[in-house]
């Protein structure tokens, strides 16, 4: 099985919300001193999910990213986790381009290599939250999707079945290849890469592609980021007070009993 | 094109909260727009939950058919596109739930147009339409403007305070066609029974529990609390993600959005993707034993200490004063 995944690099989502801070012209979050960028932990779960198909399956796995000259470290972790080939679309008109034009340069670049059965993609980038990239790569392809994926329960000849969340269980569905899926954590644990993998990403040549590369038309963009704001949080929590455990515990229902809250 | 359109949305055969917060939203704006308002609903029964959707529509699209539920979203869009070209409006406005972040999206793709989703504001300047939403987990806040002859929002559950508007000028139905078998077919749908009952979504009283509580053996402390307090149990996205519960009752940014009036977090750290979940919330104790934790920059009333402690002794005092 042929499987693309799609790897975007986002800020460390772990920062803390008090440390994030902005690009002088307010459009970009930069990450502090010291804490790198990361993939997207949803696309190394869809990453894990490649792997562990090919793994039962066999076949070969190509990440693909959109992004300027650093995201080739993400690319890098892509194929120390196990990804045969990567490739970075770093044109400079792209990367600030809306969603809509950063899933017609990845469904390009997905023709270009000559398609595939799966492409797996993660349900939303944890920096921009936008969740349409991967409609636009599938609209694009004219690929059926589902999302988000929470299990691959079998694989039938070109045919998958899939969990989707819902919001009290999930649906079971049936998809057929070639297919989109957009993946959720829930899906797996992704691995950390070997030191074998590592190895290997050092030694990996990473194509970069602008967009005559993939035949992409200039774009209109649909959306304009005008600003970003960060959102300040000032509150300071009232401490309930008590000589142990469990006097802390009967003061906050007295508490909140006395607010009428319980 | 011209118009405000605004998708209301049912469970389980009735109207969601959530429909006349997208009426309030998209009343706003067509008057700041000068354009008219108008509604539509897509199911497969919905004579009563029309009834109750007052939003002030001049016109309300109902697009019914059988093979409307389950949801897929090939159906869903077909709906969506027989109520748009009947409405032919400048904006659409769809509340932002797992269905509507499935397949509007998709929507946007085929009609070629602007989609911003998860939206908390949205105003009009001139004939643009200007849309704030949290990005980063929700530690910033990001402004859009839309472009587009369709333009697409979804709209966060919970922001816009609902309130009936007048009653609908016209009804208009549509009979949905089923499109052709598609290369996506439901099978069946699993359907975790909530432990408490009460939808999370609309719970007044939340206990959550995070990864702080250590491993699915202590899970009891936090159905033990929610049952003495009357509330419904919630969780943070790793508790999911470990299969300690279902991910029904995931609270945050890729989970439920809640709006209680308490929410109590026990052992679980603040992330800002876990707040942007909250923050609707009007009271919000914490539990950790980190008193640096994030949690206590979100909390009203914190209690620093481990729960192993804390939440007997709150148990006890609760049921007394419960009587
Ligand atoms: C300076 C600046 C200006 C910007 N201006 C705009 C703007 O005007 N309008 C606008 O809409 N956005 C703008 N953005 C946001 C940026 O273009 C988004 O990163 C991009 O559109 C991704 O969209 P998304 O959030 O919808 O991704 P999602 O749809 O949430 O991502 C879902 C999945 O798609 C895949 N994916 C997404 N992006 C990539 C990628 N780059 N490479 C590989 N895979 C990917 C991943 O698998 C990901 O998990 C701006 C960003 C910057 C820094
Ligand atoms: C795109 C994206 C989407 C996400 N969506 C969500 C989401 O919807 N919901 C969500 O919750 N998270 C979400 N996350 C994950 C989020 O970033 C955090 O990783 C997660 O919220 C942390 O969960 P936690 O607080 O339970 O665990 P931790 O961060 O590990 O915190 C555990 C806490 O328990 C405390 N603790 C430990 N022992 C005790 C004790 N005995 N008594 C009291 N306290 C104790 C610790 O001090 C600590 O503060 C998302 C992340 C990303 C990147």
């Amino acid at each position: 099985m042929n499987i693309i995944v799609t790897v975007k690099q986002v800020a460390d989502p772990n920062i803390p919300p008090a440390h994030i801070q902005l690009d002088p012209d307010g459009k970009r979050i930069i990450s502090p001193f010291g804490v790198p960028p990361v993939i997207n932990g949803y696309d190394a779960n869809a990453l894990e999910e490649a792997i562990r198909l090919k793994e039962k399956h066999g076949g070969k796995i190509t990440a693909v990213c959109l992004g300027d000259d650093s995201s080739r470290e993400s690319l890098k972790y892509a194929v120390a986790m196990g990804a045969d080939t990567a490739i970075l679309i770093n044109d400079p008109d792209l990367v600030n381009g809306d969603s809509a034009t950063v899933g017609r340069a990845l469904a390009a670049a997905i023709k270009k290599i000559g398609g595939c059965d799966l492409v797996l993609c993660g349900r939303q980038a944890s920096d921009t939250d936008g969740g349409q990239v991967l409609h636009w790569i599938a609209e694009a392809l004219d690929l059926p999707t589902v999302v988000p994926v929470t299990k691959i329960e079998a694989v039938e000849g070109q045919q998958l079945t899939v969990h989707r969340l819902i919001e009290d269980g999930y649906q079971r569905i049936k998809v057929e290849l070639p297919a989109l899926l957009g993946v959720s954590s829930e899906i797996n644990e992704a691995r950390h890469p070997s030191v074998r993998g590592t190895m290997a990403a050092g030694r990996a040549m990473i194509a970069g592609w602008k967009a005559a590369d993939i035949g992409l038309a200039a774009q209109t963009p649909k959306v304009e980021l005008r600003e970003l704001q960060i959102q300040v949080r000032t509150t300071k929590a009232e401490l309930i007070p008590g000589s142990t455990g469990a006097a802390q515990g009967a003061a906050l229902a007295d508490k909140l009993h006395e607010l009428g809250l319980i | 094109m011209a118009g405000v359109l605004v998708f209301g949305d049912t469970v389980g055969g009735a109207l969601a909260p959530a429909s006349l917060e997208m009426a309030v939203a998209g009343a706003a704006l067509a008057q700041a727009l000068n354009e008219p308002l108008t509604g539509a609903l897509i199911g497969d029964d919905l004579a009563a939950v029309a009834a109750e959707f007052n939003g002030g529509f001049a016109t309300l699209h109902l697009i019914e058919g059988k093979h409307l539920r389950p949801y897929t979203a090939r159906s869903a869009i077909a709906a969506a596109k027989a109520a748009i070209d009947a409405a032919a409006p400048s904006v659409v406005l769809f509340p932002h739930t797992l269905e509507t972040r499935e397949w509007v999206p998709r929507l946007a793709a085929m009609l070629d147009t602007g989609l911003v989703m998860d939206c908390t504001a949205l105003n009009a300047e001139g004939s643009d339409l200007v849309v704030s939403k949290p990005v980063y987990g929700g530690g910033v806040t990001a402004q859009y403007v839309v472009r587009g002859n369709i333009r697409l929002v979804t709209v966060r559950t919970g922001v816009f305070e609902a309130r009936a508007g007048a009653a609908t000028g016209a009804v208009n139905k549509i009979a949905a066609v089923e499109p052709a078998a598609g290369r996506v077919t439901l099978i069946d749908e699993a359907k975790a029974a909530a432990a408490s009952g009460v939808r999370l979504k609309d719970a007044k009283v939340i206990v959550s529990g995070g990864r702080g509580l250590g491993g699915p053996a202590n899970w009891h402390y936090i159905e033990e609390t929610a049952a003495a307090i009357g509330g419904a149990v919630g969780c943070s996205r790793p508790v999911a993600d470990s299969g300690w519960v279902s991910s029904a009752h995931q609270v945050g940014l890729s989970g439920t959005s809640v709006k209680p009036d308490l929410y109590i977090a026990v052992g679980i750290s603040g992330a800002v993707q876990h707040l942007a979940g909250i923050s609707n919330s009007s009271t919000v104790v914490a539990i950790n034993l980190d008193g640096d934790a994030d949690m206590f920059t979100r909390a009203n009333y914190g209690v620093v200490g481990d729960y192993k402690d804390v939440l007997p002794g709150f148990i006890e005092r609760a049921k007394q004063l419960r009587g």
